[in-house]
Protein backbone atom coordinates (compact mmCIF):
# COMPACT_ATOMS: atom_id res chain seq x y z
CA UNK A 1 0.00 0.00 0.00
CA UNK A 2 2.57 1.99 0.86
CA UNK A 3 4.84 1.63 -1.72
CA UNK A 4 1.84 2.03 -4.69
CA UNK A 5 1.02 5.27 -2.86
CA UNK A 6 4.90 5.74 -3.16
CA UNK A 7 4.50 5.12 -6.70
CA UNK A 8 1.56 7.16 -7.82
CA UNK A 9 3.28 9.97 -5.91
CA UNK A 10 6.62 9.76 -7.99
CA UNK A 11 4.33 9.43 -11.05
CA UNK A 12 2.82 12.45 -10.53
CA UNK A 13 5.87 14.72 -9.61
CA UNK A 14 7.31 13.22 -12.97
CA UNK A 15 4.45 14.72 -15.05
CA UNK A 16 4.66 18.00 -12.82
CA UNK A 17 7.92 18.66 -14.10
CA UNK A 18 7.72 16.49 -17.95
CA UNK A 19 5.09 19.24 -18.54
CA UNK A 20 6.53 22.03 -16.75
CA UNK A 21 5.04 24.97 -18.91
CA UNK A 22 1.65 24.19 -18.34
CA UNK A 23 2.88 23.25 -14.83
CA UNK A 24 4.05 26.61 -14.02
CA UNK A 25 1.08 28.20 -15.81
CA UNK A 26 -1.70 26.52 -13.65
CA UNK A 27 0.79 27.02 -10.32
CA UNK A 28 1.17 30.78 -11.19
CA UNK A 29 -3.24 31.36 -11.43
CA UNK A 30 -3.23 29.21 -8.33
CA UNK A 31 -0.29 30.93 -6.67
CA UNK A 32 -3.02 34.44 -7.76
CA UNK A 33 -5.94 33.11 -6.63
CA UNK A 34 -4.28 31.91 -3.00
CA UNK A 35 -2.70 35.42 -2.59
CA UNK A 36 -6.12 37.32 -3.10
CA UNK A 37 -7.62 34.90 -0.78
CA UNK A 38 -5.12 35.38 1.97
CA UNK A 39 -5.10 38.95 1.57
CA UNK A 40 -8.90 39.25 1.75
CA UNK A 41 -7.92 37.38 4.91
CA UNK A 42 -5.73 39.91 6.23
CA UNK A 43 -7.62 43.24 5.60
CA UNK A 44 -10.71 41.40 6.72
CA UNK A 45 -9.42 40.51 9.71
CA UNK A 46 -7.74 44.24 9.86
CA UNK A 47 -11.02 45.54 8.66
CA UNK A 48 -13.19 43.98 11.32
CA UNK A 49 -10.73 45.12 13.95
CA UNK A 50 -10.61 48.80 12.68
CA UNK A 51 -14.48 48.94 12.68
CA UNK A 52 -14.60 47.09 15.63
CA UNK A 53 -12.30 49.82 17.37
CA UNK A 54 -14.30 52.63 15.32
CA UNK A 55 -17.66 51.22 16.48
CA UNK A 56 -16.61 50.42 19.94
CA UNK A 57 -16.64 54.60 20.43
CA UNK A 58 -19.71 54.97 18.60
CA UNK A 59 -22.21 55.64 21.66
CA UNK A 60 -25.29 57.42 20.66
CA UNK A 61 -27.11 59.89 23.10
CA UNK A 62 -30.04 61.00 24.65
CA UNK A 63 -30.23 64.31 26.75
CA UNK A 64 -33.36 64.41 28.57
CA UNK A 65 -35.48 67.37 30.16
CA UNK A 66 -34.32 69.06 33.16
CA UNK A 67 -37.68 68.71 34.85
CA UNK A 68 -37.50 65.04 34.41
CA UNK A 69 -38.80 63.35 37.97
CA UNK A 70 -36.43 60.48 39.57
CA UNK A 71 -39.43 58.12 39.05
CA UNK A 72 -39.57 59.32 34.96
CA UNK A 73 -35.87 58.57 35.08
CA UNK A 74 -35.97 55.04 36.32
CA UNK A 75 -38.67 54.04 33.99
CA UNK A 76 -36.92 55.57 30.92
CA UNK A 77 -33.32 54.02 31.62
CA UNK A 78 -35.67 50.33 32.33
CA UNK A 79 -37.02 51.02 29.15
CA UNK A 80 -33.90 51.98 26.67
CA UNK A 81 -32.18 48.77 28.47
CA UNK A 82 -34.92 46.68 27.57
CA UNK A 83 -33.85 47.35 24.11
CA UNK A 84 -32.65 44.04 22.64
CA UNK A 85 -30.05 46.58 20.56
CA UNK A 86 -28.79 47.68 23.37
CA UNK A 87 -25.21 46.72 24.75
CA UNK A 88 -24.58 49.47 27.45
CA UNK A 89 -26.59 51.97 29.20
CA UNK A 90 -24.39 55.20 31.18
CA UNK A 91 -26.36 57.87 33.35
CA UNK A 92 -24.57 60.90 33.01
CA UNK A 93 -26.15 63.47 35.14
CA UNK A 94 -25.72 67.25 34.75
CA UNK A 95 -23.28 67.94 37.03
CA UNK A 96 -21.00 64.60 35.41
CA UNK A 97 -21.98 66.74 32.09
CA UNK A 98 -20.94 69.85 33.42
CA UNK A 99 -17.46 68.31 34.72
CA UNK A 100 -16.79 66.75 31.44
CA UNK A 101 -17.34 69.84 29.63
CA UNK A 102 -14.85 71.70 31.62
CA UNK A 103 -12.17 69.40 31.46
CA UNK A 104 -12.61 69.43 27.46
CA UNK A 105 -12.42 72.72 27.74
CA UNK A 106 -9.73 73.11 30.53
CA UNK A 107 -7.79 75.55 28.69
CA UNK A 108 -10.56 77.95 27.86
CA UNK A 109 -10.91 80.20 30.49
CA UNK A 110 -13.23 82.48 28.90
CA UNK A 111 -15.32 79.43 28.40
CA UNK A 112 -14.82 78.11 31.79
CA UNK A 113 -16.14 81.00 33.27
CA UNK A 114 -19.59 81.38 31.31
CA UNK A 115 -21.16 78.50 33.13
CA UNK A 116 -21.55 78.07 36.64
CA UNK A 117 -22.54 74.98 38.90
CA UNK A 118 -25.93 77.06 39.74
CA UNK A 119 -26.49 77.89 35.90
CA UNK A 120 -25.61 74.58 34.01
CA UNK A 121 -27.06 74.70 30.65
CA UNK A 122 -25.87 71.18 29.37
CA UNK A 123 -28.85 68.38 29.69
CA UNK A 124 -28.78 64.75 31.71
CA UNK A 125 -28.13 62.34 29.24
CA UNK A 126 -27.91 58.42 29.14
CA UNK A 127 -24.66 57.10 26.75
CA UNK A 128 -25.95 54.37 24.89
CA UNK A 129 -23.66 51.45 23.61
CA UNK A 130 -25.51 49.49 20.35
CA UNK A 131 -25.06 46.22 20.30
CA UNK A 132 -24.74 46.18 16.45
CA UNK A 133 -23.97 49.30 15.41
CA UNK A 134 -26.44 48.95 11.95
CA UNK A 135 -28.93 48.84 14.06
CA UNK A 136 -29.59 51.98 15.89
CA UNK A 137 -32.79 52.69 13.66
CA UNK A 138 -34.78 50.86 17.09
CA UNK A 139 -33.16 53.46 19.36
CA UNK A 140 -34.53 56.39 17.02
CA UNK A 141 -37.99 54.58 16.82
CA UNK A 142 -37.78 54.89 20.78
CA UNK A 143 -37.13 58.41 21.26
CA UNK A 144 -39.91 59.31 19.21
CA UNK A 145 -42.36 57.33 21.10
CA UNK A 146 -45.17 59.71 22.91
CA UNK A 147 -44.89 58.60 26.42
CA UNK A 148 -40.44 59.15 25.45
CA UNK A 149 -40.47 62.33 23.65
CA UNK A 150 -41.73 64.55 26.35
CA UNK A 151 -38.95 63.90 28.55
CA UNK A 152 -36.52 64.06 26.27
CA UNK A 153 -34.21 67.93 25.89
CA UNK A 154 -36.18 69.46 22.97
CA UNK A 155 -33.08 71.61 22.53
CA UNK A 156 -30.39 68.90 21.81
CA UNK A 157 -31.41 66.31 19.63
CA UNK A 158 -30.92 62.43 19.92
CA UNK A 159 -26.82 62.04 18.74
CA UNK A 160 -27.35 59.67 16.39
CA UNK A 161 -29.09 61.67 14.11
CA UNK A 162 -28.26 64.06 11.18
CA UNK A 163 -24.86 64.11 10.31
CA UNK A 164 -23.32 61.95 13.17
CA UNK A 165 -25.71 59.47 11.57
CA UNK A 166 -24.56 59.52 8.00
CA UNK A 167 -21.19 59.42 8.97
CA UNK A 168 -21.60 56.16 11.23
CA UNK A 169 -23.79 54.95 8.24
CA UNK A 170 -20.59 55.73 6.25
CA UNK A 171 -18.53 53.39 8.10
CA UNK A 172 -20.50 50.68 8.52
CA UNK A 173 -21.52 50.43 4.66
CA UNK A 174 -17.62 50.99 3.58
CA UNK A 175 -17.09 47.70 5.48
CA UNK A 176 -19.28 45.38 4.20
CA UNK A 177 -18.73 46.87 1.03
CA UNK A 178 -14.99 45.66 1.32
CA UNK A 179 -16.04 42.35 2.59
CA UNK A 180 -18.07 41.81 0.13
CA UNK A 181 -15.99 42.36 -2.77
CA UNK A 182 -13.06 40.33 -1.23
CA UNK A 183 -15.49 38.02 -1.22
CA UNK A 184 -16.49 37.92 -4.61
CA UNK A 185 -13.00 38.76 -6.47
CA UNK A 186 -11.95 34.92 -4.01
CA UNK A 187 -14.68 33.55 -5.64
CA UNK A 188 -13.86 35.09 -8.80
CA UNK A 189 -9.87 33.70 -8.76
CA UNK A 190 -10.97 29.97 -7.28
CA UNK A 191 -13.48 29.55 -10.09
CA UNK A 192 -10.36 30.91 -12.68
CA UNK A 193 -7.96 28.15 -10.74
CA UNK A 194 -10.33 25.77 -11.04
CA UNK A 195 -11.08 26.43 -14.78
CA UNK A 196 -7.34 26.48 -15.52
CA UNK A 197 -6.53 23.63 -13.68
CA UNK A 198 -9.10 21.34 -15.26
CA UNK A 199 -7.95 22.47 -18.41
CA UNK A 200 -4.21 21.52 -17.75
CA UNK A 201 -5.36 17.90 -16.29
CA UNK A 202 -7.40 17.23 -19.38
CA UNK A 203 -4.69 18.26 -21.72
CA UNK A 204 -2.61 16.24 -19.50
CA UNK A 205 -4.76 12.97 -19.64
CA UNK A 206 -5.08 13.36 -23.78
CA UNK A 207 -1.21 13.79 -24.13
CA UNK A 208 -0.98 10.61 -21.70
CA UNK A 209 -3.51 8.49 -23.25
CA UNK A 210 -1.13 5.89 -24.86
CA UNK A 211 0.10 5.36 -21.62
CA UNK A 212 -3.42 5.72 -19.55
CA UNK A 213 -3.95 2.18 -22.06
CA UNK A 214 -1.02 0.52 -21.34
CA UNK A 215 -1.82 1.02 -17.48
CA UNK A 216 -5.45 -0.11 -17.99
CA UNK A 217 -3.71 -3.20 -20.20
CA UNK A 218 -1.51 -4.55 -17.63
CA UNK A 219 -4.20 -4.30 -14.83
CA UNK A 220 -3.83 -0.77 -12.67
CA UNK A 221 -6.12 -0.33 -10.84
CA UNK A 222 -8.61 2.70 -11.19
CA UNK A 223 -7.06 4.65 -8.59
CA UNK A 224 -3.33 3.62 -10.03
CA UNK A 225 -4.51 5.54 -13.02
CA UNK A 226 -6.16 8.12 -11.64
CA UNK A 227 -3.42 9.26 -8.57
CA UNK A 228 -0.90 10.91 -10.54
CA UNK A 229 -3.40 13.24 -11.87
CA UNK A 230 -4.88 14.21 -8.58
CA UNK A 231 -1.47 14.00 -7.05
CA UNK A 232 0.08 16.46 -10.11
CA UNK A 233 -3.09 18.88 -9.19
CA UNK A 234 -1.90 18.77 -5.53
CA UNK A 235 0.81 19.88 -6.18
CA UNK A 236 -0.03 22.96 -7.97
CA UNK A 237 -1.98 23.72 -4.57
CA UNK A 238 1.58 22.82 -2.56
CA UNK A 239 3.96 25.32 -4.52
CA UNK A 240 1.32 27.81 -5.24
CA UNK A 241 0.37 27.95 -1.45
CA UNK A 242 3.71 28.29 -0.32
CA UNK A 243 4.59 31.17 -2.63
CA UNK A 244 1.70 32.89 -2.07
CA UNK A 245 2.10 32.80 1.23
CA UNK A 246 5.41 33.99 0.81
CA UNK A 247 3.77 37.02 -0.93
CA UNK A 248 1.15 37.72 1.71
CA UNK A 249 3.65 37.60 4.66
CA UNK A 250 6.24 39.97 2.48
CA UNK A 251 2.61 42.66 1.50
CA UNK A 252 1.88 41.91 5.56
CA UNK A 253 5.39 43.05 6.97
CA UNK A 254 6.19 45.26 4.17
CA UNK A 255 3.43 47.22 3.64
CA UNK A 256 1.61 47.29 6.82
CA UNK A 257 3.89 49.78 8.59
CA UNK A 258 2.45 52.46 5.77
CA UNK A 259 -1.28 51.77 6.75
CA UNK A 260 -0.70 51.30 10.31
CA UNK A 261 -2.25 54.85 11.17
CA UNK A 262 -5.71 53.86 9.06
CA UNK A 263 -6.42 50.42 9.58
CA UNK A 264 -5.36 48.05 12.28
CA UNK A 265 -3.75 45.12 11.45
CA UNK A 266 -2.41 43.82 14.87
CA UNK A 267 -4.29 40.92 14.83
CA UNK A 268 -3.03 39.24 11.09
CA UNK A 269 0.31 40.51 12.13
CA UNK A 270 -0.09 38.43 15.59
CA UNK A 271 -1.23 35.32 13.63
CA UNK A 272 1.15 35.35 11.05
CA UNK A 273 3.87 35.82 13.94
CA UNK A 274 2.36 33.10 16.37
CA UNK A 275 1.10 30.37 13.93
CA UNK A 276 2.98 30.46 10.52
CA UNK A 277 2.16 26.81 10.42
CA UNK A 278 -1.76 27.66 10.64
CA UNK A 279 -1.43 30.14 7.96
CA UNK A 280 0.81 28.09 5.47
CA UNK A 281 -1.13 25.35 6.23
CA UNK A 282 -4.78 26.59 5.85
CA UNK A 283 -3.24 28.30 2.79
CA UNK A 284 -2.20 24.96 1.35
CA UNK A 285 -5.32 23.23 2.66
CA UNK A 286 -7.36 25.30 0.53
CA UNK A 287 -5.20 24.43 -2.70
CA UNK A 288 -4.71 21.46 -2.21
CA UNK A 289 -8.81 21.24 -1.93
CA UNK A 290 -9.19 23.61 -5.16
CA UNK A 291 -6.35 21.15 -7.06
CA UNK A 292 -7.76 18.02 -6.65
CA UNK A 293 -11.19 19.46 -7.23
CA UNK A 294 -10.53 20.27 -10.60
CA UNK A 295 -8.27 17.50 -11.22
CA UNK A 296 -11.36 15.20 -9.96
CA UNK A 297 -14.13 16.95 -12.35
CA UNK A 298 -11.63 16.42 -15.50
CA UNK A 299 -11.17 12.92 -14.49
CA UNK A 300 -14.75 12.69 -14.60
CA UNK A 301 -15.22 14.40 -17.56
CA UNK A 302 -12.22 12.82 -19.91
CA UNK A 303 -10.40 9.29 -17.81
CA UNK A 304 -13.25 6.69 -18.43
CA UNK A 305 -11.95 3.63 -16.58
CA UNK B 1 -9.01 -22.73 -19.28
CA UNK B 2 -11.19 -20.35 -21.40
CA UNK B 3 -14.61 -21.35 -22.26
CA UNK B 4 -17.28 -19.26 -24.49
CA UNK B 5 -20.87 -21.01 -23.69
CA UNK B 6 -23.41 -19.18 -26.51
CA UNK B 7 -21.79 -15.63 -25.95
CA UNK B 8 -23.62 -13.18 -28.00
CA UNK B 9 -22.05 -9.74 -28.09
CA UNK B 10 -24.49 -6.42 -29.26
CA UNK B 11 -22.79 -3.00 -29.62
CA UNK B 12 -24.61 -0.21 -27.94
CA UNK B 13 -25.32 0.72 -32.28
CA UNK B 14 -27.22 -2.41 -32.37
CA UNK B 15 -24.63 -4.24 -34.35
CA UNK B 16 -23.94 -7.94 -33.50
CA UNK B 17 -20.53 -8.58 -33.25
CA UNK B 18 -20.83 -12.21 -31.77
CA UNK B 19 -23.56 -14.49 -32.29
CA UNK B 20 -23.72 -17.90 -29.91
CA UNK B 21 -20.20 -18.30 -30.12
CA UNK B 22 -19.09 -21.73 -28.38
CA UNK B 23 -15.46 -22.08 -27.90
CA UNK B 24 -13.41 -24.10 -25.48
CA UNK B 25 -9.64 -24.34 -24.94
CA UNK B 26 -7.56 -26.64 -22.92
CA UNK B 27 -4.91 -25.52 -20.81
CA UNK B 28 -1.79 -25.17 -22.53
CA UNK B 29 -3.03 -24.99 -25.71
CA UNK B 30 -1.75 -23.16 -28.67
CA UNK B 31 -5.25 -21.73 -30.71
CA UNK B 32 -4.76 -19.49 -33.35
CA UNK B 33 -8.43 -17.74 -34.69
CA UNK B 34 -8.19 -16.57 -38.17
CA UNK B 35 -10.86 -14.57 -39.62
CA UNK B 36 -11.33 -11.16 -41.91
CA UNK B 37 -12.29 -8.03 -40.23
CA UNK B 38 -14.84 -7.46 -38.83
CA UNK B 39 -15.80 -11.11 -38.07
CA UNK B 40 -15.16 -10.90 -34.02
CA UNK B 41 -11.74 -11.53 -33.16
CA UNK B 42 -11.28 -7.81 -31.70
CA UNK B 43 -14.39 -8.51 -29.37
CA UNK B 44 -13.65 -11.92 -28.57
CA UNK B 45 -10.41 -10.53 -26.99
CA UNK B 46 -12.07 -7.36 -25.63
CA UNK B 47 -14.43 -9.73 -23.71
CA UNK B 48 -11.43 -11.38 -22.28
CA UNK B 49 -9.71 -8.95 -21.40
CA UNK B 50 -12.66 -7.30 -19.79
CA UNK B 51 -12.75 -4.10 -22.29
CA UNK B 52 -15.94 -5.32 -23.57
CA UNK B 53 -18.77 -6.96 -21.37
CA UNK B 54 -20.56 -9.76 -23.37
CA UNK B 55 -24.68 -9.45 -23.40
CA UNK B 56 -25.47 -12.97 -23.20
CA UNK B 57 -24.03 -16.50 -22.75
CA UNK B 58 -21.24 -17.67 -20.02
CA UNK B 59 -17.46 -16.83 -19.92
CA UNK B 60 -15.11 -18.37 -17.94
CA UNK B 61 -11.38 -18.12 -17.83
CA UNK B 62 -9.70 -20.14 -15.05
CA UNK B 63 -12.23 -21.33 -13.45
CA UNK B 64 -13.60 -17.63 -12.87
CA UNK B 65 -17.25 -16.53 -13.59
CA UNK B 66 -16.98 -13.36 -15.75
CA UNK B 67 -20.40 -13.11 -14.37
CA UNK B 68 -19.25 -12.78 -11.07
CA UNK B 69 -16.80 -9.87 -11.32
CA UNK B 70 -17.16 -6.75 -10.00
CA UNK B 71 -15.74 -3.86 -11.32
CA UNK B 72 -12.93 -2.81 -9.22
CA UNK B 73 -11.93 -6.76 -9.76
CA UNK B 74 -11.27 -5.97 -13.33
CA UNK B 75 -7.49 -4.82 -12.76
CA UNK B 76 -7.03 -8.30 -11.54
CA UNK B 77 -8.40 -10.14 -14.04
CA UNK B 78 -6.42 -8.63 -16.32
CA UNK B 79 -3.55 -9.52 -14.51
CA UNK B 80 -4.16 -13.08 -14.92
CA UNK B 81 -4.20 -12.38 -18.94
CA UNK B 82 -0.83 -11.43 -20.66
CA UNK B 83 -1.64 -9.13 -23.99
CA UNK B 84 0.32 -8.25 -26.84
CA UNK B 85 -0.52 -6.28 -29.93
CA UNK B 86 0.20 -5.50 -33.29
CA UNK B 87 1.45 -1.72 -31.91
CA UNK B 88 3.76 -3.20 -29.27
CA UNK B 89 2.23 -0.44 -26.72
CA UNK B 90 5.08 0.51 -24.94
CA UNK B 91 5.89 3.89 -23.29
CA UNK B 92 8.07 5.98 -25.52
CA UNK B 93 9.95 7.53 -22.89
CA UNK B 94 11.56 4.55 -20.43
CA UNK B 95 13.49 2.22 -21.53
CA UNK B 96 13.28 -1.75 -21.91
CA UNK B 97 13.53 -3.06 -18.31
CA UNK B 98 11.35 0.04 -17.20
CA UNK B 99 8.90 -0.91 -19.54
CA UNK B 100 8.81 -4.27 -18.75
CA UNK B 101 9.14 -3.22 -15.18
CA UNK B 102 5.64 -1.32 -15.27
CA UNK B 103 3.69 -4.28 -15.87
CA UNK B 104 5.09 -5.43 -11.84
CA UNK B 105 5.01 -2.02 -10.86
CA UNK B 106 1.39 -1.52 -11.20
CA UNK B 107 0.60 -4.81 -9.51
CA UNK B 108 2.48 -3.73 -6.38
CA UNK B 109 5.52 -5.93 -6.18
CA UNK B 110 8.35 -5.24 -4.33
CA UNK B 111 11.57 -3.10 -6.08
CA UNK B 112 13.94 -6.25 -5.45
CA UNK B 113 11.59 -8.56 -7.11
CA UNK B 114 11.32 -6.40 -9.85
CA UNK B 115 15.06 -6.27 -10.36
CA UNK B 116 15.44 -9.74 -10.25
CA UNK B 117 12.73 -10.57 -12.42
CA UNK B 118 13.04 -8.26 -15.22
CA UNK B 119 16.34 -9.32 -16.60
CA UNK B 120 15.44 -12.93 -16.68
CA UNK B 121 12.67 -12.14 -18.50
CA UNK B 122 14.27 -10.16 -21.12
CA UNK B 123 16.63 -13.02 -21.34
CA UNK B 124 14.15 -15.40 -22.18
CA UNK B 125 12.86 -13.18 -25.38
CA UNK B 126 16.27 -12.84 -26.37
CA UNK B 127 16.76 -8.86 -24.89
CA UNK B 128 19.23 -9.43 -22.53
CA UNK B 129 21.87 -7.30 -23.49
CA UNK B 130 19.34 -4.13 -24.36
CA UNK B 131 17.51 -3.30 -20.79
CA UNK B 132 19.04 0.40 -20.98
CA UNK B 133 17.59 0.81 -24.45
CA UNK B 134 14.61 3.17 -25.40
CA UNK B 135 11.89 1.48 -27.85
CA UNK B 136 12.90 3.71 -30.82
CA UNK B 137 16.47 2.07 -30.53
CA UNK B 138 14.97 -1.11 -31.25
CA UNK B 139 13.67 -3.21 -34.27
CA UNK B 140 10.09 -3.76 -34.81
CA UNK B 141 10.59 -7.81 -33.80
CA UNK B 142 12.59 -6.36 -30.75
CA UNK B 143 10.26 -4.01 -30.04
CA UNK B 144 7.74 -6.98 -30.00
CA UNK B 145 9.56 -9.11 -27.78
CA UNK B 146 9.46 -6.26 -25.12
CA UNK B 147 5.61 -6.04 -25.07
CA UNK B 148 6.08 -9.77 -24.93
CA UNK B 149 8.30 -10.05 -22.09
CA UNK B 150 5.72 -7.17 -20.33
CA UNK B 151 3.23 -9.82 -20.92
CA UNK B 152 4.77 -12.69 -19.40
CA UNK B 153 6.28 -10.82 -16.21
CA UNK B 154 3.76 -11.42 -14.14
CA UNK B 155 3.58 -15.73 -15.11
CA UNK B 156 0.08 -15.23 -16.74
CA UNK B 157 -1.57 -18.80 -17.46
CA UNK B 158 -2.89 -17.10 -20.62
CA UNK B 159 -1.05 -15.30 -23.20
CA UNK B 160 -3.03 -13.03 -25.94
CA UNK B 161 -1.50 -12.26 -28.66
CA UNK B 162 -3.52 -10.19 -31.32
CA UNK B 163 -1.42 -9.80 -34.45
CA UNK B 164 1.67 -9.39 -32.82
CA UNK B 165 3.09 -10.20 -36.76
CA UNK B 166 1.28 -7.36 -38.41
CA UNK B 167 3.78 -4.83 -38.60
CA UNK B 168 6.90 -6.79 -39.05
CA UNK B 169 9.17 -8.40 -41.52
CA UNK B 170 8.68 -12.54 -42.87
CA UNK B 171 11.94 -12.83 -40.84
CA UNK B 172 11.09 -11.10 -37.69
CA UNK B 173 7.67 -12.18 -37.75
CA UNK B 174 8.89 -15.84 -37.78
CA UNK B 175 11.06 -14.89 -34.22
CA UNK B 176 8.00 -13.96 -32.92
CA UNK B 177 6.01 -17.26 -33.66
CA UNK B 178 8.87 -19.45 -32.06
CA UNK B 179 8.92 -17.27 -29.26
CA UNK B 180 5.52 -17.86 -28.75
CA UNK B 181 6.10 -21.65 -29.20
CA UNK B 182 8.63 -21.41 -26.69
CA UNK B 183 6.42 -19.91 -23.95
CA UNK B 184 3.87 -22.23 -25.01
CA UNK B 185 6.23 -25.32 -24.35
CA UNK B 186 6.91 -23.76 -21.01
CA UNK B 187 2.81 -24.02 -20.31
CA UNK B 188 1.40 -20.84 -21.05
CA UNK B 189 -1.80 -20.82 -23.34
CA UNK B 190 -1.19 -19.14 -26.49
CA UNK B 191 -4.48 -17.82 -27.93
CA UNK B 192 -2.99 -16.25 -30.88
CA UNK B 193 -5.16 -13.85 -34.21
CA UNK B 194 -2.90 -13.20 -36.99
CA UNK B 195 -3.81 -12.64 -40.82
CA UNK B 196 -0.58 -14.16 -42.25
CA UNK B 197 -1.45 -17.40 -44.06
CA UNK B 198 2.06 -18.59 -44.42
CA UNK B 199 2.54 -18.56 -40.39
CA UNK B 200 -1.61 -20.75 -39.84
CA UNK B 201 -0.68 -23.18 -42.53
CA UNK B 202 3.33 -23.62 -40.97
CA UNK B 203 2.25 -23.94 -37.28
CA UNK B 204 0.19 -26.86 -37.83
CA UNK B 205 -1.99 -26.08 -34.80
CA UNK B 206 -5.47 -26.05 -33.70
CA UNK B 207 -7.12 -22.80 -36.12
CA UNK B 208 -10.58 -21.33 -35.29
CA UNK B 209 -12.08 -19.49 -38.21
CA UNK B 210 -14.65 -16.90 -37.34
CA UNK B 211 -17.06 -14.93 -39.35
CA UNK B 212 -20.01 -12.79 -38.47
CA UNK B 213 -19.78 -13.67 -34.61
CA UNK B 214 -19.84 -17.37 -35.48
CA UNK B 215 -17.59 -19.80 -35.78
CA UNK B 216 -17.34 -21.35 -39.14
CA UNK B 217 -14.67 -23.73 -39.04
CA UNK B 218 -12.54 -25.51 -36.01
CA UNK B 219 -9.71 -27.73 -36.57
CA UNK B 220 -7.31 -29.39 -34.75
CA UNK B 221 -4.66 -29.11 -37.03
CA UNK B 222 -6.06 -26.09 -39.63
CA UNK B 223 -5.68 -24.40 -42.36
CA UNK B 224 -6.09 -20.68 -43.37
CA UNK B 225 -8.56 -20.86 -45.55
CA UNK B 226 -10.04 -17.20 -45.90
CA UNK B 227 -9.82 -15.38 -48.84
CA UNK B 228 -6.90 -12.47 -49.48
CA UNK B 229 -4.06 -13.76 -46.60
CA UNK B 230 -0.66 -12.89 -46.51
Amino acid sequence: MVLQLWRVIHAGARNFTRNLWLSTAATAVMTITLTIVLVSFISNSALTNTIKNVTDKIDVSIYLNDNISPAQLDGLKAKIAANPDVAGLRYISKADALADWRAQHANDPQLLQATTDTDNPLPASFAIKARDPKHLDSLSALVQQPDVSPLLDAKTPFSYSGKNKTTIDRIISFSSFFRTSGLIVSVIFVTISVLIIFNTIRMAIFTRRDEIEIMKLVGATKWFVRGPFLFEAALYGIVAAIVSAGLSYALLFAGGPKVKGYIDLNAALHLFQAYPFIVIGGAVFIGVCIGMFSSLLAMGRYLKL
Amino acid sequence: MILFDRVTKVYPNQSIALSGLNVHIQPKEFVTIVGSSGAGKSTLIKLLTREETHTSGKIIVGGLDYDTIRPKDVPLVRRRIGVVFQDFKLLPNRRVGENVAFALEVSGARPGEIKRAVPKMLTLVGLGQKEQMFPHELSGGERQRVAIARALIRQPKILIADEPTGNLDPKNAWEIIELLLKINRFGTTVLLTTHNKEIVNALKRRVITINRGRIVKDEEQGRYTLEGGK
